[in-house]
């Protein structure tokens, strides 16, 4: 056990002794100040009246008139978003006063950079293995009294915990940029959103860790499916364009065969757990149970051929 | 006669329907330098992929201390330190960062152990830097470290004088054979170079499309054969032939202006000396190859080692 810590040691030395890592942490850092800049600039974006004050109950009232007036017409969605009829209901039902775009929405809105991260572990996932065949180190690095199917596993957590370490930076690097440009209104205030037509709330601080946890789930998917590849193939470019592809490419692939009775098999209409947090399935009939199956096979079928062609091949020349 | 290090047991290997390595048999004791020699694409460093079990063999087994490199893996590479072709490791990171990544691999090896092997192989004034910016040879005296860094039984360095000047031959030679005679490790080396393999080996195997064909033991061979095959370019040419076969008593052929003849390699800069007092003019001496050379030739079909 204790020389798996230390070729977890090794691996991340390799990692962050390479320029790509911290360009990739920069690229990441610069590009949510980036928008908080942005978003602080652009009041088109955060704008939209919130009616925050004594009598709120009167205004959401009022503008809920006004949409169901309108109803029909194409709403257009302004932020952040006191259109939705129910939401604003149920906000006034349950004494839940709205509040101002502030660091809370600022992160639930960085939830889309996790597709940057997505990124760059699958940039470091597909590099780990086929990195040091490229390198030639592979020769050196298995000639040594550990077995293979260890010195993977070594690289499979590392590339683990690089996900959750640029997870946990963009989460925390989102709350601390939105608290300097947009302030934070309290640490329990209250989220109202919209799941499979049923108004819900939570505490915000939960809800938007919760959604993170869930987009890590397709994240990890994404940079198995590249390390699976960089392990049989042992090519990182391959590796690294076929899962950018594929990540790219899911949704329009689940829609291609949205109305075929195998659809719901597909790895990425199960992928975004989200949608059940949120919104609707893609495909119907999908369920929570369901899904976590499915993506459950796809990831042991991932490891398992990892490690097959990673243990059981020759070491030949390049 | 005491128990070989490692031991090659009818070693196969069949890429495709290509047999690549046809059933290979060799022990090697500690304290020896083997050489392996033949030309590229012989089996060299196929042989030594199976050896440290990079690669599956397609039959038979490598033995090291007695354990099995395919049934105890752990068991047997701990005993093996070794480079396979090029000393690749990783640039970006400094030499001491790559002897520090390999110690970890490995049980017990200490602070101080990765200090004095950097020192054995005389890189203590770069190993601070990357290994991106270090010379070829450099790159290998760091493989040799990394290889040595476990204190192993066996050593195994696939062609280690690969791109290296003379002097880096001459130093590397040196590590080699200090290894084998005060530390009692069993090193094989392996090379296409002939010349190379002479100067550093205590026996030799030559390979030749995946077999082996034969073993000699270099000692025994120089000693039959510290005679060297002399031509030597010289005007007026009777009067040269009439001296040299007076100053080594053998039989001198001509042939155009060049003479031929046989002697002792120690000799041959008296015999020079000795045209130069006639006032014979010279105008090229060659020493061809001597008869371990002949022999190895012979073996392996002329022309093949390049
Ligand atoms: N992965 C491979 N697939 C097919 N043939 C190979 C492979 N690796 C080596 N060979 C062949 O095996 C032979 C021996 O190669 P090698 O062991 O590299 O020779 P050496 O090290 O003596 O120069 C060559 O003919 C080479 O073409
Ligand atoms: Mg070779």
């Amino acid at each position: 056990m204790s020389n798996f810590f230390q070729l977890i040691r090794n691996e991340h030395m390799k990692l962050y002794s390479q320029k790509a890592t911290w360009i990739m942490a920069a690229i990441l850092v610069v590009l949510v100040i980036g928008m908080g800049g942005l978003f602080k600039i652009d009041e088109a974006i955060t704008g939209g009246e919130v009616p925050t004050g004594d009598n709120w109950k009167e205004e959401l009232q009022q503008q809920n008139e006004q949409l169901m007036s309108q109803e029909g017409q194409a709403q257009e969605v302004a932020y952040p978003g006191y259109t939705n009829v129910e939401e604003n209901q149920y906000r006034i039902e349950n004494d839940l006063p709205p509040t101002e775009y502030n660091a809370w929405d600022f992160v639930r809105d960085n939830r889309g950079f996790v597709a940057l991260v997505s990124l760059f572990t699958i940039i470091v996932a597909a590099g780990i293995t086929a990195n040091e065949f490229r390198w030639g180190t592979i020769k050196l690095l298995l000639i040594r009294p550990i077995s293979r199917t260890k010195i993977l596993l070594a690289k499979y957590v590392s590339v683990v915990i690089y996900a959750l370490t640029m997870l946990v930076l963009l989460y925390v690097l989102s709350f601390i940029i939105g608290v300097i440009f947009f302030g934070m209104d309290s640490f329990s205030q209250t989220y109202v959103y919209n799941q499979a037509g049923e108004i819900k709330d939570a505490g915000i601080f939960a809800f938007t860790v919760s959604q993170y946890m869930l987009s890590f789930v397709e994240l990890i998917m994404m940079a198995t499916f590249a390390f699976m590849i960089a392990s049989v193939f042992r090519n990182t470019s391959l590796a690294i364009g076929l899962a950018i592809f594929l990540m790219m490419a899911g949704s329009s692939i689940v829609l291609f065969f949205m109305n075929k009775e195998w659809a719901k098999y597909i790895l990425f209409a199960n992928t975004d757990l989200t949608q059940f947090m949120e919104g609707t399935p893609m495909v119907a009939d999908l369920t929570l149970g369901f899904s976590i199956t499915v993506i459950a096979v796809y990831y042991l079928v991932f490891l398992l051929l990892s490690w097959f062609f990673f243990t059981k091949s020759d070491v030949a020349g390049s | 006669m005491t128990e070989p290090v490692m031991k090659l047991k009818n070693v196969k290997k069949t890429i495709g329907k290509k047999e690549i390595i046809k059933g290979l048999n060799f022990d090697i004791y500690g304290g020896e330098v083997f050489g392996f020699l033949g030309p590229n694409g012989a089996g060299k460093t196929t042989t030594i992929r199976m050896m440290v079990g990079l690669m599956n063999m397609s039959a038979g087994d490598v033995l090291i201390k007695g354990r099995s490199i395919n049934k105890e893996f752990k068991e047997a590479i701990r005993h093996v330190g070794g480079i396979v072709e090029n000393p690749e490791m990783y640039p970006f990171m400094s030499g001491w960062k790559n002897l520090v990544h390999y110690a970890r691999m490995m049980p017990d090896i200490t602070e101080e152990r990765i200090i004095q092997v950097v020192r054995l192989v005389g890189l203590e004034n770069r190993i601070k830097e990357k290994v991106g910016k270090y010379s070829l040879g450099m790159r290998q005296r760091l493989g040799i470290a990394q290889a040595l860094l476990h204190n192993p039984s066996v050593l195994i360095l696939d062609e280690p004088t690969n791109g290296l000047d003379p002097s880096g031959i001459r130093e590397i030679r040196a590590y080699i054979r200090e290894l084998a005679e005060e530390e009692g490790v069993a090193v094989i080396v392996s090379s296409h170079i002939l010349s190379e393999m002479e100067m550093m080996c205590d026996r030799i195997g030559i390979i030749k499309n995946g077999e082996l064909i034969a073993i000699q033991s270099v000692t025994d061979a120089l000693q039959q054969t510290d005679e060297k095959e002399v031509s030597i370019e010289a005007a007026p040419v009777d009067e040269a032939k009439a001296a040299l076969q007076e100053l080594t008593g053998r039989n001198v052929q001509l042939n155009g202006n060049v003479l031929t003849f046989t002697i002792e390699k120690e000799m041959i800069p008296k015999v020079v000396t000795d045209l130069v007092h006639k006032q014979i003019q010279i105008y090229g001496v060659h020493a061809n190859r001597s008869t371990l050379e002949d022999k190895f030739l012979d073996l392996i079909g002329e022309g093949v080692i390049e």
